[in-house]
């Protein structure tokens, strides 16, 4: 024998061994190891290799593959079986594969619901075309510790970047400040006379464009805003105010002003939805100086500043160099307006460079007028849905180990029949993949027709991503890859039994694992009653918020947008609505204590003090004489603005806020200034909510200005719809080319607080989801645990037990696995909250109520689950389960 | 056995069944196929057709020897049946009165010996 005999691949033999015949085994492979030997002597080894593997191939061949597999392998058989069996046995226990099926489904469908939600937060800012080389400029302030960020820099601060630094390429600001003209206007086409109101004009760079190289429809990115009074708009407004037709060099006209048109210099794509700059329209800011000397001011910040940098640039190493603009601009810029101790800034200010893909979520303590996402819900939601889907997949193995003393006697016979622990497993495995399939496809069913309801609720325009490739096999995997885990514990423990035992009635009929089963039900309740906790305090934070003491009056509050069309003639229009019985006063201001209008910031001393003291910042509000009547703010002291004082217009009202920081002991009387305008203080109105009620109440003075946007009419009616008719007869002749714009007070309120009051929606959807599913595994537990017991029961019935007797024998059991888990969940519960609330400042007590309502209404959930079976079992007659033996 | 005509393929190899004689098996017959026609052919094709032929009842097989190249295996050794060599003569015959038709070769000098 030659002791170096080639040897035919192994693999294409074992391939070959697979589906051929086993009677033609010995021949065929004979004949191809004759045939690879005698190919050895004539060519080399590979094409004899590869010979055996064309050869092998070409037994494919009806004749020679097996007919049917049992008589070779059984697994196809057995697989066949194994399906068989799971079926049957899915379909002989209808509510147990039911509450199986069904609530696995809901976990899945609320696991997928969240992904997709993540999927999309995670998805911000990713689509710009240098999108790791873009930072936004965050700018840190540092007082003694205590560590105020945002986003708002100096006019000159984006120059001073690009000059200085040869690691900045580029670098663009916008500025969205109303005070400037940026929000909203009325928008017309030149030549046309009916005006529209838009409500998003944001200035920007030329330079802002160039970094995030915003795709255009039509025009030149590159110059688009290079001109004055040039702007860009958004593919949406173009198909509106240009219907068919290349707008570039086009003009529109904003809010009347005729003489200053803007020609349209581009249009860009709409934004993405996942974009955090978002806008219609962008109006440069060539030419533009808000006063005169602004773009070269120092001290004053308005603009979100973002740089492109070079490429290999370390961000971190950049941060630092760039705190030198602190020494060389901010500090001279003080000390010609002579202020005390102009370097004491250059210890208290840093930068920082946060990549533009973070500023959706990782915003949270940077105060940047945006609204976006939070790191920490995407942290939360991936939490609740892993809890939920534990949840269900603790009820598959709940029901299939509790369900165990029913098959024990199917594997015991099965192992008397010959089958091994290995066939049991695959059983078992077969059957739970079989359901977690049936899961999924339900789930997803759910989830897909659940989806608009969560994206009202989330705020979101989430869309299910049927076409992408990988959404069927990423699904299936996770179903094989759920469904055999959620298998694995229940298939040993069941295919473990001994067959002696079982089939002589010895198995513990189930209650074995009742250890398990109850820390497993435990974690169940717990993460539902948590959930109910979580949803109680945060619906109640949102009714202490909507219904606090706000220190102005919301209701019956219209407020008339887009007033300033009216000009001269806003004082005969207010004048004409009062003579409307129901309109109680009226007051032209654009400042109010809701969201979106106007605001700004001054730092204010006493006269005089400018250069010794430091400032008191905050706000200046420009109203009219009947402001505080009509929002119904309190005079704490003083008097309010009187018409007939000519010397009012050198008057000021202050909260009570400002008067404690200026320590005025009686501050009627007292002169301030913000170093331009000196006032005397007439009056302290009473502290009001002007931002939301996570922030504290700041110092604010109201003096009397022109501030004509916004008209807010003060009424008494019960027949609002008539009124609002009225109202709208007179603006139509006020002002012809202009549709009436009105909001209500109370609504644009309560818009303030949408992000807390989705996320109770969103808590409480979850929170029912959790309990249902629970219960569902309770259901079926407590339904199991009868069977077991009916026998026992009828005993006792027989003997003379009541039926309240049986009633607590019988939930006893659970509602104790239910209070531990409420004593579980409450300190845990509480903790959350705590931490929840820590965001408001103004916000309510958790009160031990709480708990005892969530405890209660678990408790009462629970005994209906159970009592349920448990009635049924304590009314049957006992005799229908004696009988049989 | 209800199909008894013979396809091309399937008479040559049934030919080479004859020619071959005892060593008329699987890898021998696409062996001596490929040195006769120059065509090549994949052993699975030629058992295939053997097998068929084998339904058809045209041959016969039984397991033959071992050899140490083929791993101590047996081999399955073709034979034909009579009603094979019935089937051969009728396609012979066949053919050859279809030659006969041919004017150009109607002469008879082309000899078709056994």
């Amino acid at each position: 024998m030659k002791p170096e005999k080639p040897i035919p691949p192994q693999l294409a033999k074992r391939f070959l061994l697979w589906f051929l015949r086993d009677d033609l085994a010995e021949e065929v492979l004979g004949d191809l190891d004759e045939q690879f030997l005698y190919k050895t002597t004539r060519t080399s080894l590979f094409r004899a290799k590869l010979n055996y593997w064309y050869q092998v191939f070409n037994y494919l061949r009806p004749f020679a593959i097996n007919k049917s597999k049992s008589t070779n392998s059984n697994h196809y058989a057995m697989f066949r079986n194994y399906l068989k069996i799971s079926w049957r046995s899915l379909i002989k226990q209808k509510m147990y594969s039911s509450i199986k099926v069904v609530g696995s489904a809901l976990g899945i469908t609320a696991c997928l619901l969240i992904a997709l939600f993540i999927r999309d937060e995670l998805s911000y800012d990713r689509h710009y075309a240098n999108e790791d080389r873009i930072y936004r400029v965050v700018y840190v302030d540092n007082d003694d510790g205590e560590i105020e960020k945002d986003v708002f820099h100096q006019a000159p601060f984006a120059g001073a970047l690009k000059d200085d630094y040869a690691e900045i390429v580029k670098a663009g600001r916008y500025c969205d400040g109303e005070l400037f003209g940026a929000g909203s206007k009325e928008v017309r086409r030149a030549g046309t006379i009916q005006n529209s109101y838009e409500k998003d004009f944001i200035y920007v760079d030329q330079e802002l464009l160039d970094i995030l190289q915003i795709p255009m429809v039509y025009g030149d990115l590159a110059t688009a805003l290079t001109k004055p009074k040039s702007l860009v708009m958004s593919k949406a407004k173009a198909d509106k105010y240009f219907p068919n037709e290349n707008p570039v060099g086009q003009t529109l006209i904003l809010d009347n002003d005729e003489e200053n048109p803007y020609t349209i210099g581009g249009v860009m794509e709409d934004s993405p939805a996942n974009s955090h700059f978002k806008h219609d329209f962008l109006m440069t800011m060539s030419g533009v100086e808000f006063w005169p000397g602004e773009q070269t001011y120092w001290r004053a910040s308005n603009y979100p500043t973002y740089v492109l940098l070079r490429p290999d640039t370390d961000p971190k190493q950049l941060e630092m160099k760039i705190k030198d603009i602190v020494k060389n601009y901010m500090v001279p810029s003080r000390e010609a307006a002579g202020i005390a101790d102009p370097g004491d800034i250059v210890n208290k200010i840093s930068f920082e460079l946060q990549p533009i893909s973070d500023i959706h979520l990782k915003s949270a303590d940077i105060d940047d007028e945006l609204s976006h996402g939070d790191i920490r819900f995407v942290w939360l939601f991936g939490t609740i849905a892993v809890f939920i889907l534990l949840i269900a997949c603790i009820n598959f193995v709940n029901l299939s180990t509790a369900k165990s003393a029913n098959r024990a006697k199917e594997v015991g016979v099965r192992k008397v029949a010959g089958s091994s622990r290995g066939n049991l497993i695959r059983q078992f495995l077969t059957e739970s993949v079989l359901y977690s399939f049936l899961s999924f496809a339900l789930g997803i069913l759910l989830a897909w027709s659940l989806l608009p309801y969560f994206n009202t609720i989330a705020d979101k325009s989430l869309e299910f991503p049927w076409a992408t490739w990988w959404l069927i096999p990423a699904v299936a995997a996770t179903a094989l890859i759920t469904g055999i885990f959620s298998g694995l514990y229940p298939s040993f423990y069941l295919s473990a039994f001994k067959p002696v035992q079982v089939l002589k009635g010895g198995v513990s009929r189930g209650s074995k694992s009742a250890y398990l089963r109850s820390v497993l039900v435990i974690f169940q309740f717990t993460t539902s009653i948590v959930l109910i906790i979580s949803t109680a305090i945060i619906f109640r934070q949102m009714n202490f918020i909507l219904n606090n003491k706000l220190g102005f009056d919301k209701e019956q509050v219209l407020l008339l947008r887009g007033a300033n069309t009216l000009g001269d003639k806003v004082t005969t229009f207010k004048n004409t609505l009062l003579k409307f019985s129901e309109v109680k006063s009226v007051s032209v201001s654009d400042y109010l204590p809701i969201a979106s209008t106007k605001r700004n910031g001054n730092g204010f001393w006493k006269e005089g003090k400018t250069q010794e003291d430091k400032p008191v910042y905050g706000q200046i509000w420009r109203v009219d004489h009947d402001y505080i009547k009509t929002m119904e703010m309190q005079i704490v002291e003083g008097r309010d603005f009187n018409p007939d004082m000519a010397t009012d217009s050198q008057s000021i009202i202050i909260n009570e806020k400002m008067a404690k920081a200026f320590a005025f002991e009686n501050p009627l009387g007292q002169r301030i200034t913000n170093s331009g305008d000196v006032w005397q203080v007439v009056g302290v109105v009473q502290d009001f909510h002007f931002e939301t009620l996570k922030e504290d109440i700041r110092p604010l003075c109201l003096v009397i200005g022109n501030s004509p946007a916004i008209i807010s009419v003060k009424v008494n009616t019960t027949d609002m719809a008539n009124l609002i008719q009225s109202i709208t007869a007179v603006w139509d002749e006020f002002s012809p080319n202009q549709p009436i714009r009105y909001t209500f007070m109370d609504e644009d309120f309560a818009q303030m607080y949408a992000d807390v009051q989705r996320m109770g929606h969103i808590f409480n959807s979850f929170a029912i989801l959790a309990i249902i599913v629970a219960c569902m595994g309770l259901l079926a537990l407590s339904t199991f645990m009868i069977e077991q017991r009916g026998k026992e029961i009828s005993v006792r019935l027989v003997l003379g037990a009541s039926f309240g007797n049986i009633l607590r024998l019988l939930t006893s059991n659970f509602v104790k696995l239910v209070l531990i888990s409420l004593i579980i969940a409450i300190p845990v519960g509480w903790l959350m909250m705590t931490k929840w609330l820590e965001d408001f400042v103004y916000k309510i007590d958790i009160g031990w109520d709480i708990f005892l309502f969530a405890g209660i209404l678990v408790l009462i959930i629970t005994i209906l689950t159970v009592s349920y079976q448990s009635v049924k079992a304590a009314l049957t007659n006992p005799v229908e389960n004696l009988k049989s033996e | 056995m209800k199909e008894t005509r013979l396809g091309e393929f399937e008479e040559v190899i049934l030919l080479l069944v004859g020619i071959l004689g005892e060593e008329a098996y699987a890898f021998k017959i696409a062996e001596e196929f490929e040195s006769q026609t120059k065509r090549a052919v994949s052993i699975g094709a030629v058992h295939s057709t053997l097998n068929r032929l084998g339904d058809k009842g045209f041959l016969t097989s039984e397991m033959g020897k071992s050899t140490p190249e083929r791993g101590g295996r047996r081999k399955r050794i073709y034979t034909i049946t009579a009603s094979g060599q019935r089937v051969l003569q009728i396609a012979r015959d066949f053919k050859l009165s279809l030659w006969d038709q041919f004017p150009a070769f109607s002469t008879g000098k082309l000899s078709f010996g056994k």
